[in-house]
Protein backbone atom coordinates (compact mmCIF):
# COMPACT_ATOMS: atom_id res chain seq x y z
CA UNK A 1 0.00 0.00 0.00
CA UNK A 2 2.85 2.32 1.34
CA UNK A 3 5.57 1.10 -1.57
CA UNK A 4 2.54 1.64 -4.25
CA UNK A 5 1.77 5.40 -2.89
CA UNK A 6 5.62 5.90 -3.39
CA UNK A 7 5.53 4.63 -6.78
CA UNK A 8 2.62 7.05 -7.64
CA UNK A 9 4.05 9.98 -6.20
CA UNK A 10 7.62 8.91 -8.18
CA UNK A 11 5.67 8.86 -11.39
CA UNK A 12 4.25 12.10 -10.89
CA UNK A 13 7.34 13.56 -10.49
CA UNK A 14 8.62 12.18 -13.37
CA UNK A 15 5.77 13.63 -15.71
CA UNK A 16 6.42 17.21 -14.01
CA UNK A 17 10.17 16.95 -14.90
CA UNK A 18 9.54 15.64 -18.95
CA UNK A 19 7.95 18.74 -19.56
CA UNK A 20 10.93 21.16 -20.78
CA UNK A 21 9.80 24.46 -20.58
CA UNK A 22 10.02 24.58 -24.63
CA UNK A 23 7.71 21.94 -24.86
CA UNK A 24 5.67 23.13 -22.03
CA UNK A 25 5.39 26.39 -24.15
CA UNK A 26 4.28 24.60 -27.21
CA UNK A 27 1.51 22.28 -25.40
CA UNK A 28 0.17 25.96 -24.19
CA UNK A 29 0.39 27.76 -27.67
CA UNK A 30 -1.02 24.38 -29.50
CA UNK A 31 -4.37 24.96 -26.98
CA UNK A 32 -4.83 28.62 -28.57
CA UNK A 33 -4.65 27.80 -32.03
CA UNK A 34 -6.87 25.12 -31.66
CA UNK A 35 -9.39 27.23 -29.32
CA UNK A 36 -8.98 30.06 -32.44
CA UNK A 37 -9.56 26.70 -35.02
CA UNK A 38 -12.40 25.61 -33.57
CA UNK A 39 -14.04 30.04 -33.17
CA UNK A 40 -12.76 30.07 -36.83
CA UNK A 41 -14.50 26.98 -37.98
CA UNK A 42 -18.16 27.40 -36.03
CA UNK A 43 -18.61 31.08 -37.37
CA UNK A 44 -17.03 30.79 -40.85
CA UNK A 45 -17.44 27.30 -41.51
CA UNK A 46 -20.12 25.77 -40.26
CA UNK A 47 -22.04 29.16 -40.05
CA UNK A 48 -23.26 27.93 -36.32
CA UNK A 49 -23.73 31.09 -35.16
CA UNK A 50 -25.11 33.99 -37.17
CA UNK A 51 -22.40 37.06 -37.38
CA UNK A 52 -24.58 39.85 -35.67
CA UNK A 53 -24.33 37.50 -32.65
CA UNK A 54 -20.84 36.91 -32.51
CA UNK A 55 -18.10 37.74 -34.70
CA UNK A 56 -15.82 35.65 -37.07
CA UNK A 57 -12.05 35.75 -37.03
CA UNK A 58 -12.19 38.19 -39.62
CA UNK A 59 -14.85 40.48 -38.52
CA UNK A 60 -12.80 40.85 -35.24
CA UNK A 61 -9.38 41.14 -37.34
CA UNK A 62 -11.25 44.47 -39.61
CA UNK A 63 -12.56 46.14 -36.46
CA UNK A 64 -9.10 45.60 -34.89
CA UNK A 65 -7.60 47.39 -37.62
CA UNK A 66 -10.32 50.16 -37.59
CA UNK A 67 -9.70 50.47 -34.34
CA UNK A 68 -5.95 50.39 -34.81
CA UNK A 69 -5.97 53.00 -37.72
CA UNK A 70 -8.64 55.10 -37.86
CA UNK A 71 -9.93 54.76 -34.36
CA UNK A 72 -13.48 54.21 -32.58
CA UNK A 73 -15.67 55.54 -29.92
CA UNK A 74 -13.13 59.11 -29.96
CA UNK A 75 -9.85 57.59 -30.46
CA UNK A 76 -6.77 55.50 -31.89
CA UNK A 77 -6.46 52.11 -30.24
CA UNK A 78 -3.83 53.50 -28.45
CA UNK A 79 -5.43 56.78 -27.26
CA UNK A 80 -8.47 54.67 -25.56
CA UNK A 81 -5.48 51.64 -23.99
CA UNK A 82 -3.58 54.52 -22.51
CA UNK A 83 -6.68 56.16 -21.24
CA UNK A 84 -8.02 53.35 -19.20
CA UNK A 85 -4.34 51.94 -18.85
CA UNK A 86 -3.37 55.50 -17.02
CA UNK A 87 -6.88 55.00 -14.71
CA UNK A 88 -6.51 51.58 -13.76
CA UNK A 89 -2.22 52.50 -13.05
CA UNK A 90 -3.12 55.65 -10.79
CA UNK A 91 -5.72 53.30 -9.14
CA UNK A 92 -4.20 50.98 -8.56
CA UNK A 93 -0.72 52.56 -7.46
CA UNK A 94 -2.67 54.54 -4.45
CA UNK A 95 -4.96 51.45 -3.57
CA UNK A 96 -1.57 49.20 -3.10
CA UNK A 97 0.30 52.06 -1.71
CA UNK A 98 -2.72 52.78 1.05
CA UNK A 99 -3.96 49.20 1.12
CA UNK A 100 -0.41 47.78 2.10
CA UNK A 101 0.38 50.50 4.76
CA UNK A 102 -2.95 50.05 6.46
CA UNK A 103 -2.71 46.21 6.36
CA UNK A 104 0.43 46.62 7.73
CA UNK A 105 -0.20 49.21 10.63
CA UNK A 106 -3.69 46.81 11.67
CA UNK A 107 -0.77 43.91 11.12
CA UNK A 108 1.63 44.78 13.81
CA UNK A 109 -0.95 46.72 16.26
CA UNK A 110 -4.28 45.08 17.72
CA UNK A 111 -5.19 48.67 18.85
CA UNK A 112 -5.48 49.90 15.51
CA UNK A 113 -7.30 46.59 14.10
CA UNK A 114 -9.46 47.13 16.96
CA UNK A 115 -10.28 50.60 15.97
CA UNK A 116 -10.20 50.21 12.50
CA UNK A 117 -12.34 47.18 11.83
CA UNK A 118 -15.87 48.40 12.80
CA UNK A 119 -15.40 50.78 9.87
CA UNK A 120 -13.81 48.65 7.86
CA UNK A 121 -15.88 45.33 8.10
CA UNK A 122 -19.16 48.18 7.21
CA UNK A 123 -17.84 49.73 4.46
CA UNK A 124 -16.57 45.88 2.87
CA UNK A 125 -19.71 44.92 2.07
CA UNK A 126 -20.35 47.90 -0.22
CA UNK A 127 -20.02 46.97 -3.81
CA UNK A 128 -17.29 49.14 -5.77
CA UNK A 129 -19.83 49.97 -8.46
CA UNK A 130 -22.22 50.99 -5.88
CA UNK A 131 -19.97 54.16 -4.84
CA UNK A 132 -20.22 55.18 -8.58
CA UNK A 133 -23.06 57.45 -8.09
CA UNK A 134 -21.24 59.37 -5.52
CA UNK A 135 -18.21 59.17 -6.70
CA UNK A 136 -20.04 61.15 -9.76
CA UNK A 137 -22.16 63.63 -7.25
CA UNK A 138 -18.47 64.51 -5.75
CA UNK A 139 -16.27 64.55 -8.47
CA UNK A 140 -18.28 64.78 -11.85
CA UNK A 141 -18.08 62.31 -14.61
CA UNK A 142 -14.11 62.89 -15.19
CA UNK A 143 -10.98 60.65 -14.30
CA UNK A 144 -10.94 61.42 -10.70
CA UNK A 145 -14.51 60.02 -9.87
CA UNK A 146 -13.37 56.32 -11.43
CA UNK A 147 -9.80 56.51 -9.92
CA UNK A 148 -12.00 56.95 -6.27
CA UNK A 149 -13.93 53.91 -7.05
CA UNK A 150 -10.89 51.95 -8.89
CA UNK A 151 -8.80 52.76 -5.35
CA UNK A 152 -12.14 51.55 -3.33
CA UNK A 153 -12.55 48.49 -5.24
CA UNK A 154 -8.76 47.55 -5.27
CA UNK A 155 -7.71 48.61 -1.47
CA UNK A 156 -10.08 46.12 0.35
CA UNK A 157 -8.07 43.50 -0.75
CA UNK A 158 -4.57 44.79 -0.25
CA UNK A 159 -5.74 45.52 3.46
CA UNK A 160 -6.83 42.23 3.89
CA UNK A 161 -4.35 39.76 2.09
CA UNK A 162 -1.55 42.45 3.76
CA UNK A 163 -2.40 42.06 7.34
CA UNK A 164 -3.07 38.08 7.23
CA UNK A 165 0.39 38.28 5.85
CA UNK A 166 1.55 39.66 8.61
CA UNK A 167 -0.30 37.80 11.22
CA UNK A 168 0.76 34.32 9.84
CA UNK A 169 4.31 35.67 9.96
CA UNK A 170 5.95 32.53 11.91
CA UNK A 171 6.00 33.73 15.69
CA UNK A 172 8.92 31.65 16.45
CA UNK A 173 11.12 33.96 13.84
CA UNK A 174 9.83 36.99 15.35
CA UNK A 175 10.84 35.51 19.09
CA UNK A 176 14.35 34.90 17.48
CA UNK A 177 14.58 37.86 15.50
CA UNK A 178 14.36 39.48 18.79
CA UNK A 179 16.26 37.68 21.20
CA UNK A 180 19.28 38.14 18.88
CA UNK A 181 19.17 41.71 19.71
CA UNK A 182 16.66 43.14 16.66
CA UNK A 183 14.81 46.35 18.00
CA UNK A 184 10.71 46.20 16.63
CA UNK A 185 11.72 48.19 13.66
CA UNK A 186 14.02 45.72 12.69
CA UNK A 187 11.80 42.78 13.09
CA UNK A 188 9.34 44.91 11.14
CA UNK A 189 11.46 45.21 8.01
CA UNK A 190 13.93 41.70 8.11
CA UNK A 191 11.09 39.10 9.61
CA UNK A 192 7.42 40.70 8.83
CA UNK A 193 7.59 42.30 5.60
CA UNK A 194 9.25 39.43 3.81
CA UNK A 195 7.20 37.27 5.71
CA UNK A 196 4.23 38.61 4.61
CA UNK A 197 5.34 39.69 0.87
CA UNK A 198 3.75 36.31 -0.44
CA UNK A 199 0.09 37.21 0.94
CA UNK A 200 0.72 41.13 0.14
CA UNK A 201 1.37 39.85 -3.48
CA UNK A 202 -1.99 37.70 -3.35
CA UNK A 203 -3.53 40.85 -2.44
CA UNK A 204 -1.85 43.21 -5.20
CA UNK A 205 -3.10 40.57 -8.00
CA UNK A 206 -6.70 40.19 -6.40
CA UNK A 207 -6.44 44.12 -6.17
CA UNK A 208 -5.40 44.76 -10.25
CA UNK A 209 -8.08 42.32 -11.17
CA UNK A 210 -10.48 44.43 -9.35
CA UNK A 211 -9.25 47.29 -11.01
CA UNK A 212 -9.85 46.09 -14.16
CA UNK A 213 -13.41 45.11 -13.57
CA UNK A 214 -13.95 48.27 -12.23
CA UNK A 215 -12.51 50.36 -14.36
CA UNK A 216 -14.64 48.86 -17.15
CA UNK A 217 -17.90 49.12 -15.19
CA UNK A 218 -17.38 52.80 -14.14
CA UNK A 219 -16.79 53.66 -17.59
CA UNK A 220 -19.62 52.02 -19.13
CA UNK A 221 -21.75 54.18 -16.72
CA UNK A 222 -20.01 57.29 -18.32
CA UNK A 223 -16.89 58.18 -19.71
CA UNK A 224 -15.53 60.21 -22.81
CA UNK A 225 -12.82 57.60 -23.44
CA UNK A 226 -11.11 54.76 -22.87
CA UNK A 227 -12.09 50.80 -23.17
CA UNK A 228 -15.11 51.01 -21.65
CA UNK A 229 -16.38 53.74 -23.81
CA UNK A 230 -15.65 51.34 -27.07
CA UNK A 231 -17.37 48.53 -25.84
CA UNK A 232 -20.33 51.40 -25.22
CA UNK A 233 -20.36 52.82 -28.66
CA UNK A 234 -19.89 49.02 -30.06
CA UNK A 235 -22.71 48.49 -28.14
CA UNK A 236 -25.18 50.73 -29.47
CA UNK A 237 -23.94 50.56 -33.03
CA UNK A 238 -24.41 46.56 -32.46
CA UNK A 239 -20.87 45.98 -33.80
CA UNK A 240 -20.12 42.91 -32.37
CA UNK A 241 -16.81 42.40 -34.11
CA UNK A 242 -15.60 46.01 -31.98
CA UNK A 243 -17.25 44.85 -28.87
CA UNK A 244 -14.83 41.54 -29.30
CA UNK A 245 -11.75 43.61 -30.08
CA UNK A 246 -12.20 45.92 -26.63
CA UNK A 247 -12.93 42.64 -24.51
CA UNK A 248 -9.56 41.34 -25.78
CA UNK A 249 -8.07 44.58 -25.55
CA UNK A 250 -8.86 44.21 -21.34
CA UNK A 251 -7.79 40.59 -21.53
CA UNK A 252 -4.64 41.48 -23.06
CA UNK A 253 -3.71 44.61 -20.86
CA UNK A 254 -5.18 42.84 -17.26
CA UNK A 255 -2.35 40.00 -17.95
CA UNK A 256 -0.06 41.76 -19.17
CA UNK A 257 -0.11 44.10 -15.97
CA UNK A 258 -0.68 40.34 -13.90
CA UNK A 259 2.61 38.86 -15.74
CA UNK A 260 4.07 42.37 -14.91
CA UNK A 261 3.60 41.80 -10.70
CA UNK A 262 4.35 38.26 -11.28
CA UNK A 263 7.75 39.01 -12.51
CA UNK A 264 8.70 41.84 -9.71
CA UNK A 265 6.78 38.73 -6.85
CA UNK A 266 9.60 36.45 -8.88
CA UNK A 267 12.28 39.08 -8.55
CA UNK A 268 11.99 39.89 -4.65
CA UNK A 269 10.76 36.08 -3.59
CA UNK A 270 13.59 34.63 -5.47
CA UNK A 271 14.80 32.92 -2.85
CA UNK A 272 12.51 30.38 -3.09
CA UNK A 273 13.80 29.42 -6.22
CA UNK A 274 16.88 29.23 -5.13
CA UNK B 1 26.36 36.10 41.58
CA UNK B 2 25.48 33.56 39.86
CA UNK B 3 24.67 34.07 35.78
CA UNK B 4 20.54 32.89 36.10
CA UNK B 5 18.81 33.11 38.76
CA UNK B 6 14.90 32.19 40.02
CA UNK B 7 13.58 33.92 42.65
CA UNK B 8 10.38 31.97 44.03
CA UNK B 9 9.41 32.46 40.27
CA UNK B 10 5.41 31.51 39.73
CA UNK B 11 3.36 31.81 36.27
CA UNK B 12 -0.46 31.75 36.05
CA UNK B 13 -2.21 31.90 32.77
CA UNK B 14 -5.53 32.99 34.28
CA UNK B 15 -6.77 30.92 37.10
CA UNK B 16 -4.31 28.01 35.28
CA UNK B 17 -1.06 27.53 37.08
CA UNK B 18 1.77 26.48 34.97
CA UNK B 19 4.82 26.79 37.34
CA UNK B 20 4.92 27.37 41.59
CA UNK B 21 7.99 28.62 43.36
CA UNK B 22 10.90 27.60 41.43
CA UNK B 23 14.04 28.71 42.45
CA UNK B 24 17.37 27.96 41.01
CA UNK B 25 20.74 29.84 40.98
CA UNK B 26 22.83 29.06 37.57
CA UNK B 27 26.83 29.26 38.04
CA UNK B 28 28.39 31.15 35.52
CA UNK B 29 29.81 28.92 32.21
CA UNK B 30 27.28 25.94 34.14
CA UNK B 31 25.35 23.51 31.49
CA UNK B 32 22.24 23.17 33.10
CA UNK B 33 19.69 20.31 31.72
CA UNK B 34 16.02 20.38 32.38
CA UNK B 35 14.20 17.73 32.10
CA UNK B 36 10.62 17.18 32.86
CA UNK B 37 7.01 15.78 31.77
CA UNK B 38 5.21 17.89 28.82
CA UNK B 39 3.42 20.69 30.27
CA UNK B 40 5.42 21.07 33.40
CA UNK B 41 6.72 24.80 32.17
CA UNK B 42 10.46 23.96 31.19
CA UNK B 43 9.80 26.17 27.92
CA UNK B 44 8.19 28.71 29.70
CA UNK B 45 10.54 29.08 32.43
CA UNK B 46 13.97 29.13 29.53
CA UNK B 47 11.18 31.87 27.52
CA UNK B 48 11.08 33.96 30.90
CA UNK B 49 15.25 34.32 31.02
CA UNK B 50 15.11 35.13 27.17
CA UNK B 51 12.61 37.80 28.13
CA UNK B 52 9.57 36.38 25.78
CA UNK B 53 7.41 35.93 29.11
CA UNK B 54 7.34 37.34 32.63
CA UNK B 55 6.55 35.81 35.58
CA UNK B 56 3.75 36.52 37.35
CA UNK B 57 5.53 35.71 40.81
CA UNK B 58 8.92 35.99 42.03
CA UNK B 59 11.45 37.39 39.61
CA UNK B 60 14.14 36.43 37.59
CA UNK B 61 17.77 37.55 37.12
CA UNK B 62 20.89 37.35 34.83
CA UNK B 63 24.06 38.66 35.90
CA UNK B 64 22.32 40.10 38.97
CA UNK B 65 19.41 42.19 36.69
CA UNK B 66 16.04 41.42 36.34
CA UNK B 67 14.83 40.46 32.52
CA UNK B 68 12.86 43.05 31.25
CA UNK B 69 13.54 42.37 27.43
CA UNK B 70 14.78 40.17 25.36
CA UNK B 71 18.71 40.98 24.29
CA UNK B 72 21.64 39.74 22.30
CA UNK B 73 23.12 38.47 25.98
CA UNK B 74 20.41 35.71 26.30
CA UNK B 75 19.94 34.03 22.64
CA UNK B 76 17.67 31.13 21.97
CA UNK B 77 18.62 28.27 19.93
CA UNK B 78 14.97 27.05 19.11
CA UNK B 79 13.48 23.59 18.23
CA UNK B 80 12.40 24.49 15.05
CA UNK B 81 15.35 26.51 14.03
CA UNK B 82 13.68 29.37 13.41
CA UNK B 83 16.42 30.70 10.51
CA UNK B 84 15.10 33.74 7.88
CA UNK B 85 14.18 31.65 4.70
CA UNK B 86 14.66 34.83 2.63
CA UNK B 87 18.47 34.98 3.73
CA UNK B 88 21.47 32.99 3.22
CA UNK B 89 23.81 31.09 5.74
CA UNK B 90 25.92 34.06 6.21
CA UNK B 91 23.44 36.39 6.47
CA UNK B 92 21.28 34.25 9.17
CA UNK B 93 24.79 33.79 11.38
CA UNK B 94 25.25 37.36 11.02
CA UNK B 95 22.10 38.44 11.93
CA UNK B 96 22.68 39.63 15.91
CA UNK B 97 25.67 41.11 14.54
CA UNK B 98 23.77 43.07 12.27
CA UNK B 99 21.41 44.12 14.96
CA UNK B 100 24.05 45.09 17.21
CA UNK B 101 25.93 47.56 15.07
CA UNK B 102 29.65 45.52 14.40
CA UNK B 103 31.12 47.17 12.03
CA UNK B 104 30.99 45.20 8.56
CA UNK B 105 34.92 43.93 8.77
CA UNK B 106 34.53 42.39 11.92
CA UNK B 107 31.05 40.63 10.87
CA UNK B 108 32.60 39.34 8.00
CA UNK B 109 35.47 37.74 10.17
CA UNK B 110 33.17 36.34 13.31
CA UNK B 111 31.01 34.77 10.43
CA UNK B 112 33.83 33.34 8.73
CA UNK B 113 35.03 31.64 11.65
CA UNK B 114 31.44 29.88 12.62
CA UNK B 115 31.10 28.86 9.35
CA UNK B 116 34.64 27.18 9.73
CA UNK B 117 33.73 25.55 13.07
CA UNK B 118 30.20 24.62 12.29
CA UNK B 119 31.10 22.49 9.34
CA UNK B 120 29.29 25.15 6.83
CA UNK B 121 32.21 25.83 4.11
CA UNK B 122 30.67 26.13 0.72
CA UNK B 123 27.29 26.81 2.59
CA UNK B 124 27.65 29.99 2.83
CA UNK B 125 25.44 31.28 -0.04
CA UNK B 126 22.75 28.81 0.68
CA UNK B 127 19.23 29.04 1.53
CA UNK B 128 18.30 27.34 4.83
CA UNK B 129 15.45 25.24 2.51
CA UNK B 130 18.84 24.03 0.35
CA UNK B 131 20.26 22.40 3.87
CA UNK B 132 19.45 19.46 5.86
CA UNK B 133 17.72 20.24 9.33
CA UNK B 134 21.51 19.41 10.83
CA UNK B 135 22.94 21.84 8.73
CA UNK B 136 19.86 24.09 9.51
CA UNK B 137 20.46 23.78 13.40
CA UNK B 138 24.34 23.99 12.49
CA UNK B 139 23.48 27.80 10.97
CA UNK B 140 21.11 28.62 14.45
CA UNK B 141 23.98 27.36 16.88
CA UNK B 142 26.36 29.64 15.33
CA UNK B 143 24.04 32.40 14.88
CA UNK B 144 23.40 32.39 18.30
CA UNK B 145 27.59 31.41 19.38
CA UNK B 146 28.62 34.64 17.48
CA UNK B 147 27.31 37.52 19.23
CA UNK B 148 28.94 36.32 22.21
CA UNK B 149 26.19 35.64 24.64
CA UNK B 150 26.27 35.76 28.40
CA UNK B 151 23.40 32.74 28.43
CA UNK B 152 22.50 30.38 25.45
CA UNK B 153 19.31 28.84 25.99
CA UNK B 154 18.19 25.89 24.43
CA UNK B 155 14.73 24.61 23.91
CA UNK B 156 14.94 20.73 22.45
CA UNK B 157 17.50 22.12 19.94
CA UNK B 158 17.71 18.20 18.47
CA UNK B 159 14.17 17.54 18.87
CA UNK B 160 13.52 17.62 15.13
CA UNK B 161 16.45 15.92 14.39
CA UNK B 162 17.16 12.41 13.33
CA UNK B 163 19.25 10.21 15.36
CA UNK B 164 21.59 9.96 13.60
CA UNK B 165 22.47 13.44 13.16
CA UNK B 166 21.62 13.97 16.89
CA UNK B 167 24.45 11.81 17.82
CA UNK B 168 26.65 14.20 15.65
CA UNK B 169 25.23 17.08 17.09
CA UNK B 170 25.42 16.29 20.64
CA UNK B 171 28.95 15.96 20.03
CA UNK B 172 29.76 18.67 18.36
CA UNK B 173 27.56 20.88 21.31
CA UNK B 174 30.02 18.88 23.47
CA UNK B 175 33.27 20.41 21.70
CA UNK B 176 31.58 23.84 21.78
CA UNK B 177 31.01 23.87 25.48
CA UNK B 178 34.58 22.36 26.09
CA UNK B 179 36.20 24.94 23.82
CA UNK B 180 33.89 28.22 24.79
CA UNK B 181 32.09 27.34 27.96
CA UNK B 182 29.12 29.02 28.56
CA UNK B 183 26.25 29.66 30.52
CA UNK B 184 23.91 27.18 28.99
CA UNK B 185 19.90 26.27 29.72
CA UNK B 186 19.73 23.34 27.61
CA UNK B 187 15.93 21.95 27.26
CA UNK B 188 15.69 18.15 26.46
CA UNK B 189 13.22 15.02 25.94
CA UNK B 190 16.11 12.88 26.25
CA UNK B 191 17.34 11.76 29.20
CA UNK B 192 20.36 10.33 27.92
CA UNK B 193 21.09 13.81 26.23
CA UNK B 194 20.78 15.29 29.44
CA UNK B 195 22.69 13.38 31.26
CA UNK B 196 26.07 13.35 28.63
CA UNK B 197 25.82 17.74 27.98
CA UNK B 198 24.85 19.01 31.33
CA UNK B 199 26.67 19.66 34.45
CA UNK B 200 23.54 19.62 36.31
CA UNK B 201 20.55 18.35 35.47
CA UNK B 202 16.98 19.74 36.90
CA UNK B 203 13.99 17.43 36.64
CA UNK B 204 10.94 18.95 36.97
CA UNK B 205 7.58 18.25 38.28
CA UNK B 206 4.21 18.88 37.17
CA UNK B 207 0.32 20.43 38.19
CA UNK B 208 2.22 22.93 38.98
CA UNK B 209 5.51 23.32 37.14
CA UNK B 210 8.22 22.81 39.71
CA UNK B 211 11.94 21.53 40.66
CA UNK B 212 11.76 17.81 42.17
CA UNK B 213 15.30 17.53 42.13
CA UNK B 214 18.72 18.40 41.05
CA UNK B 215 21.57 15.93 39.62
CA UNK B 216 25.02 16.95 39.87
CA UNK B 217 26.67 15.03 37.10
CA UNK B 218 29.83 17.32 36.83
CA UNK B 219 32.31 15.45 39.22
CA UNK B 220 31.24 12.17 37.55
CA UNK B 221 32.12 14.13 34.10
CA UNK B 222 35.30 15.75 35.16
CA UNK B 223 36.93 12.36 36.80
CA UNK B 224 36.18 9.85 33.77
CA UNK B 225 37.15 13.06 31.44
CA UNK B 226 33.62 12.30 29.30
CA UNK B 227 34.01 15.29 27.38
CA UNK B 228 37.28 13.64 25.20
CA UNK B 229 35.21 10.37 24.57
CA UNK B 230 32.78 9.86 22.17
CA UNK B 231 29.08 9.35 23.15
CA UNK B 232 28.58 6.13 21.94
CA UNK B 233 31.95 4.85 24.68
CA UNK B 234 30.19 7.43 27.14
CA UNK B 235 26.98 5.67 26.94
CA UNK B 236 28.63 2.56 27.75
CA UNK B 237 30.09 3.44 31.06
CA UNK B 238 28.98 2.46 34.39
CA UNK B 239 28.65 5.30 35.52
CA UNK B 240 26.80 7.15 32.65
CA UNK B 241 23.90 4.19 33.04
CA UNK B 242 24.13 4.58 36.53
CA UNK B 243 23.23 8.38 36.42
CA UNK B 244 20.41 8.08 33.28
CA UNK B 245 18.59 4.94 35.39
CA UNK B 246 18.31 7.40 38.08
CA UNK B 247 17.64 10.05 35.77
CA UNK B 248 14.75 7.97 34.42
CA UNK B 249 13.02 7.18 37.58
CA UNK B 250 12.56 10.33 38.92
CA UNK B 251 11.26 11.47 35.66
CA UNK B 252 9.40 8.23 35.43
CA UNK B 253 8.05 9.23 38.57
CA UNK B 254 7.00 12.68 37.60
CA UNK B 255 4.99 10.92 34.88
CA UNK B 256 3.20 8.35 36.97
CA UNK B 257 1.87 10.79 38.87
CA UNK B 258 -0.93 12.06 36.17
Amino acid sequence: MTDNVAGGGDAAGMNIRRYLPQRRTLISLAGLVIVLCLWAVVTMGLKLVSPVRFPSPLDTWSAARQLIFTGYGGGLLWEQVWHSSRLVLLGFAVAASSGVALGIIMGISRRAQLFINPTFLLLRPIPPLAWIPLAILWFGLGDTSKIFVIWYAAFVPCVLNTLAGIRTVDKTLIAAARVHGASPGRVLREVQLPGALPMVFTGLRLSLQACWTTLVAAELVGAFFGIGRVLVIAGQDIYPGMILVAMLCVAALGAGMTKVLTVIEQRLLAWRFA
Amino acid sequence: MSAIEFHNVGRKFGAYEAIADVSLAVRDKEFIAIVGPSGCGKTTLMRMVAGLEFPTEGRVTVNGRVVRAPGPDRAVVFQQFALLPWRTVRENIGFGLTCTGTAASEKRKLVDHYIKMMHLDGHADSYPHQLSGGMQQRVALARSYVIDPDVLLMDEPFGALDAQTRTVMQEELVRLARDNPRTVLFITHSVEEAVYLADRIVVMGKKPGCIREIIDVSDVRTSEAWQELGIDEVMDLPSFVHLRTRVWRLLRSQMDDE
